[in-house]
């Protein structure tokens, strides 16, 4: 939603599971809904075969970093997603 | 090929999976990587009918109106390439509004996946942003969980259409079979303690609560709850299009939808609320205008069971998450009994100053041959359990204003993408859900021509289906746009077409009447509801009928116009 709040920069941990098309949805998720993703990095998690990690840092207001916790979550392929 | 085996080829465990989900009934089209499941189709028509469509975009609606008047999973099969776009506006269509449906595609053999092989696309790639999950089965042996996993996701919480992509030589290849048992539900998370006695205390300090119901109480079934919460609360009830049949349009507490074309009652009291009580919606911009004014002098109290959508367009006070069944009973049981003989008075007055002024508009309308009329007309010969369609436009929302739904899940309509040429297909899927009894569509000469070849799939199957053509020979909702706000300059909406709807309707085996008045509305009404066979009456109307009131786009209710000037 619309917010005056200012724009912050946050960088949010994922953890998918490790299936063709996951990361695609995770990039397809932030193009369709016009966030931004400033960088992004990948990789297997040696804890927890068949996961990747996922590494994102993004910006916006309060309620759009709200909100894309939120739509990450809701993704079948994502098991864990917070900012930290 | 009956009952379970051990081992079985993709294409039989997709069969027998659907079949122990209890899918007795799909829509398809045919093609060369699903013909290993089209002959598994064969050897099983005792168990699952599938009923062939005259394109694959009808077929998807059908399955998402079957699932839209049954609350089962709807399915529809295609094949690759063609048959995989062809079906994208109706998965789109089911996506916007929440509809379980699998579509099951083919896909080449993986072998040449990515080669650019004849029919090949990239099925999984194009759905992504439409579904509300998707998979491509690469390996057999994963077939049977997959299909068992994609019922859940699209039944499961929020419902939504899943597509599963099955490349040809998956569907050869042999592999152990189960039996295909459905997994439980996702479970939906209890509504929060707190949050409820949040809510209920925001209610009870309400002077001037107004419910704004949607979709969400159809899907979950909470009709009785959210009559009974709002026999509680005294509180008047307005419904988003979406949200028709969730309230009896008789009751009292009932005033209407809400939103741009919502009655002025309906609209004026949503914009005089202390608290706006929004339960399973997703204050959508049709609803709500612009989200600035709406939200200024009011509380949000938003109950749904998706929390994305909380917060996500307009901003709540409160918010409960969960199941509506389960949160509105326990709210029922949190709230001070009180009537609102104040609140409701002002409802009462609003709709004899406003309410009675726009919608009974025109006193000619009683002998002239109205969409109103019409509506009103053909709504005197149905019953009540009667499912309605319509498809997209003016006639589509005349129908919402005026047809008057008691009965929950009697309308299927696409309201979050739009989808004109929803209708034909809409209705065929309506009609199967319902073991073929007699169903409505109501549809614009626009939408029609879109997917009217449907028309012929009605026939082949004899599915006694009463086509309401409301013909203003316009794209009339978009020349209502240009009439009001681009100077009458009516840039292809003008439809010169020479169609004849009786000749039309008997070349394709139904029958047909034209009719201009209601005299003879009333003849063909009587003649199609004697008959079982399709049958299409060509309302003409006057193509300046505007559908009023109207709260233009990114407006608020002062913005409403009530009739042209
Ligand atoms: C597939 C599709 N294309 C275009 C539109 C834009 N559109 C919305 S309503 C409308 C006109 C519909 O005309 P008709 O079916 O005759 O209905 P009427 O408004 O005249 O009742 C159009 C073109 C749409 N909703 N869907
Ligand atoms: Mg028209």
């Amino acid at each position: 939603m619309i917010s005056t709040d200012t724009i912050q920069h946050f960088t949010i941990s994922i953890i998918v599971v490790n299936r063709a098309g996951a990361l695609s949805r995770i990039t397809g998720l932030f193009s369709k809904r016009g966030y931004n993703i400033d960088t992004l990095t990948v990789g297997p998690m040696a804890e927890r075969p068949g996961y990747s990690r996922l590494i994102l840092a993004s910006s916006g207001d309060e309620a759009t970093k709200a909100q894309i916790i939120k739509q990450l979550r809701k993704l079948v392929d994502v098991a864990e997603a917070k900012t930290i | 090929m009956k009952g379970v085996r051990f081992e079985m080829n993709g294409a039989a465990i997709t069969v027998e999976t659907l079949i122990a989900h209890g899918v007795t009934d799909v829509f398809g089209y045919p093609g060369g990587t699903v013909l290993n499941l089209y002959d598994e189709l064969y050897g099983n028509s005792d168990r699952i009918t599938h009923r062939l469509s005259c394109h694959e975009q009808g077929a998807a609606h059908a399955a998402d109106a079957y699932a839209r008047v049954t609350g089962r999973v709807g399915v529809v099969i295609a094949t690759s390439g063609p048959g995989a776009t062809n079906l994208v506006t109706g998965i789109a269509t089911a996506y916007l509004d929440s509809t379980p449906m699998i579509a099951i595609t083919g896909n080449v053999p993986t072998t040449l996946m990515g080669k650019d092989a004849f029919q090949e696309v990239d099925t999984t790639g194009i759905t992504m942003p439409i579904t509300k999950h998707n998979f491509l089965v690469k390996d057999v042996d994963q077939l049977e969980e997959t299909l068992c996993e994609a019922f859940r996701i699209a039944r499961s919480g929020r419902p939504g259409p899943v597509l599963v992509d099955i490349p040809k030589d998956v569907q050869v290849n042999e592999a152990d079979f189960r039996g295909g048992q459905p997994l439980p539900d996702i479970p939906t998370p209890t509504a929060n303690q707190q949050c409820l006695e949040e809510a209920a205390a925001l209610i009870n300090a309400s002077e001037r609560p107004y419910i704004y119901a949607g979709g969400g109480v159809v899907i979950s079934g909470a009709e009785d709850l959210l009559r009974q919460f709002a026999e509680s609360l005294d509180a008047p009830v307005g419904l988003s299009m979406m949200g028709l049949t969730a309230f009896d349009s008789e009751h009292p507490l009932y005033l209407g939808m809400t939103g741009m074309h919502g009655l002025p009652e309906s609209s004026k009291m949503h914009a005089e609320a202390d608290l706006i009580i929004g339960i399973g919606v997703r204050f959508s911009d049709r609803a709500t205008g612009d989200t600035k004014r709406y939200r200024a002098n009011t509380k949000i109290l938003h109950i749904d069971i998706d929390d994305v959508e909380v917060d996500k367009n307009v901003a709540s006070t409160a918010s409960v998450l969960g199941d509506l069944k389960e949160i509105l009973s326990s709210l029922i049981g949190m709230l001070d009994q009180r009537e609102r003989p104040e609140w409701k008075g002002r409802a009462k007055k609003v709709r004899d100053e406003w309410g009675r002024a726009v919608m009974d508009y025109k006193a000619q309308d009683e002998h002239s041959f109205t969409p109103r009329r019409i509506i009103k007309t053909v709504r005197a010969h149905a019953t009540d359990e009667m499912v309605v369609v319509t498809d997209v436009g003016q006639h589509q929302m005349w129908v919402a204003q005026h047809y008057g739904f008691k009965v929950p899940r009697t309308l299927a309509t696409s309201g979050g993408l739009g989808t004109m040429g929803f209708g034909m297909g809409g209705a065929v899927g309506a009609c199967v859900a319902k073991g073929g009894a007699r169903t409505l569509l109501f549809t614009g000469d626009g939408s029609f021509h879109m997917n009217m070849a449907e028309f012929a799939t009605a026939v082949r199957y004899g599915l006694p289906i009463i086509v309401i053509v409301i013909d203003n020979s316009v794209l009339g909702m978009v020349r209502q746009w240009q009439t009001l706000f681009f100077g009458e300059r009516y840039s292809q909406t003008t439809l010169e077409r020479p169609t004849d709807y009786v000749k039309l309707a008997e070349a394709l085996g139904g029958s047909g009447y034209m009719v201009s008045d209601l005299a003879g509305l009333e003849k063909a009404l009587n003649g199609a509801f004697a008959s079982d066979i399709p049958t299409i009456i060509d309302c003409k109307i006057d193509s300046d009928e505007m559908v009023f009131p109207m709260i233009p786009a990114g407006g608020s209710f002062e913005d409403m116009i009530v009739e042209r000037n």
